[in-house]
């Protein structure tokens, strides 16, 4: 099923809501990975990939409270799944596991 | 509060998101873009801010932003949902079984009645369009004028196609025929031993360019150039041949007289035809023998044109209006011609004072709004029923709604339920259509079939569907958007507007029926009294002959009819040249003392024989009859009372008046008899002695005796003419096929009446059980204070009686006015008189309380516990 795989943007956003933990809501995601990443992102990407993220299961939202930012709508605010936390463990211990593969050497150049 | 100034969003752009978004994405989506817009206020200018909340915007857009929200709950198994449907549609059709039935018998009856005039219409509606170039099929039709106005006519002069053909450039190819219509030439065909009697006509060398027939062998064009050709159907080569292979070229005897070659077979005419022609022969060998056929004088055979493509009619019409006039060198003044699509003249028959008023079609129309009607009928019972049982189903919707069901659901469920039960109809009418095809049939007298063709199949689709959507969107759109707790509670609100609608509906149905009733009584016994009336001369065990062969040499004649005369079970026999069914041939040339020399009223002329006059029973009033006693009568003249009468004699018997240019002597005054159907008054009339004429031998039978009499006829026939196949008929047969349209519609509005009484008694019978239900508490306590059962079933039958005498009221006047207008059509008719209404109007209102009397009773004696013990 599509479901387990998880896209590159896909992981990107999911690990981005699990490290906003208690305020993950589009436009903080938006800004957060924007910061990062340093690449012009629209909100219309977010939004669908998190839409596509919960249909998947792998996380779960609702609505916050009403506040007198954003005309007074409430956001809507994303926590990760246990599923969710599950296929970042695997997309992890998949490049840990090609990290660890690859032989000293195969690199001439060091980054860090 | 924000500042009234304070910076906002292209208002646009926020009505497009409104309008773009899904409802559960909206508020979030309008949010984040506002929240991003107030960021980039402190960033940016205004402008740009606005800029970036329009490119937001374009890249929300997706197909994701209007996808409706998945359910939280597993989607519903679409087949599975189908199968609860139909299991809930069985269970509900079992256990109220009388109401399925009654619902299933009302909308199938509606149906089938409506299938049936639908293939009717259709039928009538496609008479004699078949031909190829049907639109530029025209025939010609003469306006001449007479004493009563204009009369029109279809017989034309026999030059008129070849004439139009030279002088009128518009005119591709034109065509004579000679029979065909009501006037169909008859005669004996033989091949070999073979003797084979058909119809057909003598028709000019364009006939076949003029109307398509395929061929099975011969070229159109060219089968009729030859004179000594003839042209046979299909059926007629293989009954002579016993194929249709190899027939061209082989000789055929005609009357056992003239041998003519055959040039070609061509496939029968469909049944809807008006020209059912076995045989064609040449009109110009006819004319060559028969040379008053080719005279602008006489009119006798009917005229096609072929008109060329884009022909203006009306111009042509006048161009031709003084054609007669023109060809006679201004002899003829008083006929003139028009034209009329040939394909309409099936349908637009009846011309009054040259103007056409109508003819068949009044027919179609009438029976395609008695359907309608019928339809409507039963589509409204099915409304009204399923009101009724709605009512048992409220705490079900309640249910439904309670535990999740939305209201799509129930809408698909009811009409689903409504759809089935449409085509379950559909099947059974299906059924009943092919079960009373060959009755209808009969009673048309037509061939319908209900072959599986595009149309139909459509249009019964389509009509189901329908049927089922108008009947199911009350219960389907109306209970479903009630509020559960409401109808969980058992109350249903009723607007007083529904309830005069479906009061409406009942009086608009009885109304109906009332008005079949009446009219069915009246038909029948304007029919009755037609068929009895005295005609004047004795229709019964009146046998006719045609005369064929020998019997046209005249002393063959004179024994034959002799020898008929001396035939056991046979009173009397002659020979006569009318047929008594109807306007044979007339005359204007006819002169006497003061009369108006531009008068050209016809008189009607009746060959007659020694003895016609007694054989038929016509009763000489004043004078005497023909008689051999009397020396030579050819010279002498017989006028019956219209004729005397319209010329304005005193004293006719001996005076001399002027025929064909000879004077003839009056001898006698014959009393009025009706030669022509009872639609007409009685026109002027002569009888001349001219046994050569006479078409007809004619023998009466005395009553009782007539298997007999045939019998001697058919043996004494064969003697004189062998060879030729004996045919006889008898006059009141034939007088019969003068009503042949009344009867028949006599015929179907009784069953039609039948059908709407029926049908609005299961529509009574419906509410009966509606009210009933509704009131079921209201009965209990009425019978727990006391009441008795009649006070209930006073109660339940009050409210419909009232209805039924409103449509009672309603109806009698229309009726009345509607039959009156009826039997204008016809010279001779009853009155209308006052227990016909009377009669109608009771049974109405017995066949109501018989219905609802038997649902009242059934309300009234429940035991009230059973309806009290439950909230």
């Amino acid at each position: 099923m599509k479901g387990t795989q998880l896209g590159e943007f896909e992981e990107i956003v999911l690990l981005t809501i699990a490290a906003l933990y208690d305020d993950a809501y589009s436009v903080a995601v938006l800004e957060e990975i924007g910061r990062r990443m340093e690449r012009p992102m629209s909100i219309g990407a977010i939004h669908r990939t998190m839409q596509r993220l919960e249909e998947k299961g792998l996380v779960k939202s609702r609505f916050g409270e009403a506040t007198t930012e954003r005309g007074g709508r409430r956001k809507r605010l994303f926590t990760v799944t246990p599923a969710g936390e599950r296929s970042l463990f695997e997309a992890r211990t998949l490049r840990n596991d090609l990290w660890a593969a690859i032989p000293k050497g195969a690199f001439n150049t060091s980054f860090s | 509060m924000k500042p009234v100034n304070y910076p906002q969003p292209p208002r646009w752009a926020e009505r497009l998101l409104e309008w773009l978004a899904a409802d559960h994405l909206l508020e979030e989506v309008q949010g984040d873009l506002q929240e991003l817009f107030e960021k980039r206020l402190q960033q940016h200018s205004v402008r740009k801010a606005r800029l970036f909340y329009v490119l937001d915007l374009l890249r929300l857009i997706h197909p994701r932003l209007w996808r409706k929200k998945t359910s939280a709950y597993p989607p519903l198994n679409p087949i599975d949902m189908l199968q609860h449907y139909l299991l809930l549609s069985y269970r509900n059709f079992t256990r109220f079984k009388s109401s399925f039935f009654i619902n299933l018998i009302g909308l199938s009856t509606g149906l089938a009645c409506t299938l049936l005039i639908y293939l009717w219409v259709r039928d009538e509606l496609l008479m004699d369009t078949f031909y190829e170039k049907d639109e530029q099929l025209y025939q010609v039709l003469e306006n001449r004028e007479s004493a009563e106005g204009l009369v029109t006519f279809w017989t034309t002069s026999g030059p008129t196609a070849t004439s139009l053909t030279e002088d009128m450039p518009e005119v591709q190819y034109a065509a004579t025929l000679l029979g065909g219509r009501d006037r169909y030439v008859e005669a004996t065909f033989s091949v070999g031993e073979k003797n084979i009697k058909a119809k057909g006509g003598y028709a000019s060398k364009d006939y076949f360019r003029v109307f398509s027939h395929q061929f099975l062998s011969g070229n159109a064009s060219t089968v009729l150039a030859d004179k000594n050709a003839i042209v046979l159907s299909e059926t007629l080569a293989k009954n002579l041949f016993g194929t249709t292979e190899n027939v061209v070229g082989k000789s055929v005897e005609v009357d056992h007289d003239k041998v003519f070659q055959v040039s070609g077979v061509y496939k029968d005419a469909p049944t809807h035809s008006s020209q059912q022609l076995d045989f064609i022969l040449s009109f110009e060998k006819f004319v060559e023998e028969n040379d008053w056929a080719y005279a602008w004088g006489n009119t006798a055979p009917f005229t096609y044109l072929l008109l060329k493509p884009g022909t203006d009619i009306g111009a042509f019409n006048r161009k031709i209006a003084g054609y007669v006039k023109t060809k006679t060198e201004g002899q003829i003044t008083h006929r003139t011609m028009f034209l009329k699509r040939f394909s309409e003249n099936y349908l637009y028959g009846k011309y009054e004072n040259g103007v056409l008023v109508g003819g068949r079609i009044e027919y179609v129309k009438l029976f395609s709004i008695i359907a309608l009607f019928i339809l409507v009928i039963a589509c409204i019972n099915f409304m009204n029923l399923s009101t009724a049982k709605a009512s048992r189903r409220l705490k079900e919707v309640g249910v439904r709604k309670t535990i999740g069901a939305n209201r799509l659901s129930l809408v698909y469920q009811y009409m689903g339920e409504s759809l089935l039960m449409a085509f379950l109809a559909m099947l059974a009418s299906l059924s009943i259509v092919m079960l009373f095809l060959p009755t209808f049939n009969k009673i048309t007298g037509k061939e319908l079939s209900l072959s599986l063709d595009p149309t139909l199949i459509t249009s019964v689709l389509i009509l189901t569907v329908f049927t089922g959507v108008v009947a199911g969107s009350y219960p389907a759109l109306y209970l479903s958007g009630f509020h559960p707790i409401a109808m969980l509670k058992g109350k249903l609100p009723t607007s007083m507007g529904e309830l005069w609608i479906r009061k409406g509906l009942v009086v608009f149905q009885f109304s109906l029926s009332i008005i079949l009733i009446v009219a069915v009584l009246v038909v029948y016994k304007q029919i009755e009294f037609v068929q009895n009336q005295h005609l004047g001369y004795e229709k019964e065990n009146l046998i006719y002959i045609n005369k064929e062969g020998k019997l046209y040499d005249k002393s063959t004649q004179e024994t034959f009819i002799e020898e008929v005369k001396k035939l056991p079970g046979i009173v009397n026999a002659s020979s006569m040249g009318h047929s008594l069914t109807g306007h044979n041939g007339g005359t204007y040339g006819i002169r006497w003392d003061g009369k108006d020399p531009n008068d050209k009223t016809e008189f009607e002329s009746v060959s007659v024989n020694y003895g016609t006059i007694e054989t038929m029973g016509v009763d000489i009033q004043e004078g005497r009859s023909f008689s051999r006693e009397y020396g030579a009568d050819s010279a002498k003249i017989i006028f019956n009372e219209a004729a005397i009468k319209f010329m304005n004699m005193k004293d006719p018997i001996g005076k001399v008046i002027n025929l064909y240019g000879n004077d003839m002597q009056i001898i006698g005054v014959a009393k009025d008899f009706h030669f022509e159907s009872l639609h007409e008054k009685v026109k002027p009339l002569f009888f001349r002695l001219a046994p050569r004429n006479t078409r007809f031998i004619i023998a009466r039978a005395s009553a009782g005796k007539e298997k007999e009499a045939i019998e001697g006829l058919q043996k004494l026939y064969a003697t004189y003419n062998p060879g030729f196949t004996f045919e006889y008929k008898f006059l009141d047969q034939n007088f019969q096929a003068l009503y042949e349209a009344e009867q028949r519609v006599a015929s179907l509005s009784k069953y039609f009446a039948g059908l709407a009484i029926l049908i609005s008694c299961l529509g009574l019978f419906g509410l009966t059980a509606f009210t009933a239900e509704r009131r079921r508490k209201e009965i209990g306590i009425r019978k727990v204070l006391g009441s008795s059962q009649w006070n209930i079933i006073y109660l339940l039958s009050r409210e419909f009686t009232k209805m039924v005498l409103v449509s009672i009221l309603i109806a009698l006047p229309l009726s009345y006015l509607l039959l009156t207008y009826w039997l204008d059509n016809f010279a001779f008719k009853i009155d209308l008189k006052a227990w016909y209404f009377i009669t109608a109007g009771v049974a109405a209102l017995l066949i109501t309380w018989l219905t609802v009397g038997t649902q009242a009773i059934n309300a009234a004696r429940i035991n009230p516990i059973h309806t009290l013990r439950s909230e």
